[in-house]
């Protein structure tokens, strides 16, 4: 069994500037919900602060998991939705995708080229140990040898966006030696 | 990419129970049936109004049937299945997976989230906790296959229940047909020419995957093998796959490489071919990409144009259905094909299903976002 993942940078919206009233930067595509956008933003700032720019991080992703750890998931897309058939009117068409909580993670992968499991899940205990302990497997199943974790929940009041945050780690026995980039 | 390890070093994994329900009926004896039959499940959809909706089928059970019932009961006889007493239930884990519930953003419940239903139903069915439900949409059940198989290969677990379920929905439903990827012709014609789309289809299964070792130790009768596991991204677009199909192809080789199975050694392949034109086409690509010679030999066949496309549900739904095909020695047939599309070139099972006995079969799914899953499986 390997060492706890190690955790080489790490990102928060809101961050320390005081970003929370404004929200997150729009995502093209996504509407009605910051699900998207927070997650798309968390994870463009711990790939920046680690890396720099995409091109810096080129032929680096080939072996990174992407993991959204979200324990009520998009909430504002799934209310969107139900009310426009509750109330008989069509559902716009970008709330397709955009249900589906991997399309974003299909943004930020095609960005930074990271070509990793994709993966979701909604955890029982507490979200961050959760997706630690799921980076944890995936290196021991030599599935991948890095992983962006993001942990994101809505805010349940009107006008709020929520809170997202962004790991990037490693193995943790590799770290202990120094092997990270 | 390096390739996985074999599996050869580690602990082998085996299906000791398997249970699972469509729209043809509920129990596994129901899908044996329909595949050997080969007849899709479609038909007018009555749970709900589709009146303004383009497409106007699925493939649902009748009445009004309850996520959670219909999971705990595919647990409770996978489980039986198995063999497995009390305690070391309760000494196995649950991985789950779900689409998000049509009442969670009508009622807000306190447990109106994913979560809450793979520990409600780990609570039911007496296992000992549910860590995880995934959500990662197509390929969220193939994903939990995949991560209970490494649990158990690296020696974390001994044994570990997987579950999934999704139920034909009117939120979904009218999503898909906003997003135009409903058949408004009323079948899925996975792979074909004038493919128009996928349908919509129940599916609740569930399995217990167990050490080699440890079900031998018990006495226990192997259903099949998972011999490998493979996981790979496309890096391409939110909601389209690559279309050279380099993502699925990667986690074919990842999964093949694991399993210590040359390409040639596949005897046939359950694709994910949810009848969409991009979709289909990429796949195709990707079984070329990655069986090459072996390709063109190869007999394929996707079962969502039987069952309809199950969502979350889909890589355990295929997942038995590839269990089937290793024990009765039938390939179930690709229904709804009309004509060869030049971008999808495989070795169809069209018509009827093909006597064949396989050794080594491969599940392939993908999913939006560009998240590719196989999983490879030998006869017990």
């Amino acid at each position: 069994m390997t060492a706890r993942a190690q955790v080489w940078e790490r990102a928060s919206w809101p961050g320390p500037d005081g970003d929370a009233a404004a929200g997150p930067r729009k995502l093209p595509g996504f509407v009605v919900s910051s699900f998207s956008p927070l997650v798309a933003e968390v994870a463009d700032r711990v790939l920046r602060g680690h890396y720099g720019d995409p091109s810096a991080a080129a032929g680096q992703g080939a072996r990174t998991a992407v993991v959204l750890v979200s324990r009520l998931g998009d909430v504002a897309t799934d209310r969107a939705v139900a009310a426009a058939v509750d109330a008989g009117r069509p559902v716009q068409p970008l709330l397709f995708f955009q249900s589906v909580p991997n399309s974003v993670l299909g943004h930020v992968t095609t960005q930074w080229q990271l070509h990793g499991p994709v993966v979701c899940f909604s955890p029982a205990g507490d979200p961050e140990e959760a997706a630690l302990d799921y980076a944890d497997l995936l290196f021991a199943d030599d599935e991948a040898d890095r992983a962006l974790l993001v942990l994101v929940e809505l805010a349940s009041g009107q006008g709020a966006h929520g809170t997202a945050t962004a790991l990037l780690v490693g193995p943790g026995d590799r770290a202990a030696e120094g092997v990270h980039p | 990419m390096t390739a996985p390890r074999p599996t050869a070093e580690r602990a082998a994994v085996v299906v000791t129970g398997m249970s699972v329900t469509t729209a043809f009926g509920r129990g596994t004896d129901r899908l044996r049936q329909a595949l050997a039959a080969g007849q899709p499940a479609f038909t007018e959809v009555t749970r709900f109004d589709v009146g303004r909706r383009r497409a106007k089928r699925a493939a649902h059970l009748p009445g009004a049937p309850v996520l959670l019932d219909e999971l705990g009961d595919v647990l409770t006889q996978a489980i039986g299945q198995s063999g497995l007493d009390a305690a070391a239930v309760a000494r196995t884990p649950l991985l789950c997976a779900r689409h998000s519930d049509p009442s969670w953003p009508r009622e807000r419940q306190e447990d109106g989230h994913a979560a809450a239903t793979g520990s409600a139903l780990a609570a039911r069915a007496g296992l000992r906790d549910a860590p995880r439900t995934y959500t990662n949409a197509c390929v969220a059940a193939s994903t939990a296959l995949a991560d209970a198989a490494a649990l158990i290969a690296s020696g974390r677990e001994e044994r570990v229940a997987v579950a999934a379920g999704y139920l034909v929905d009117e939120d979904v439903f009218a999503l898909f047909d906003a997003g135009r990827a409903l058949a408004d012709d009323g079948a899925l014609r996975s792979f074909s020419a004038g493919r128009r789309g996928l349908l919509l289809g129940d599916g609740m299964a569930a399995v217990i995957l167990e050490s080699a070792t440890a079900a031998e130790r018990r006495g226990a009768e192997p259903l099949a093998r998972l011999l490998g596991w493979g996981r790979a991204g496309d890096a391409h677009h939110v909601c389209q796959p690559h279309p050279e199909g380099l993502g699925m192809a990667r986690a074919l080789a990842a999964a093949l490489a694991r399993a210590d199975r040359a390409p040639e050694e596949v005897d046939y392949l359950n694709a994910h071919g949810t009848g969409t034109p991009y979709n289909d086409s990429a796949e195709a690509a990707a079984v070329h990409l990655a069986f090459g010679a072996h390709a063109p030999k190869l007999p394929v066949s996707s079962t969502k144009s039987l069952t309809g496309h199950t969502l979350e549900a889909s890589g355990l739904v295929e997942f038995a259905v590839s269990v089937l095909v290793l024990q009765e020695g039938l390939l179930p047939v690709n229904a709804g094909y009309t004509g060869q599309d030049p971008a999808c070139r495989l070795d169809l099972v069209t018509q009827a299903p093909r006597r064949l006995q396989p050794s080594t079969v491969v599940s392939l799914n993908a999913a939006f976002g560009g998240a590719n899953t196989a999983l490879v499986l030998g006869a017990a």
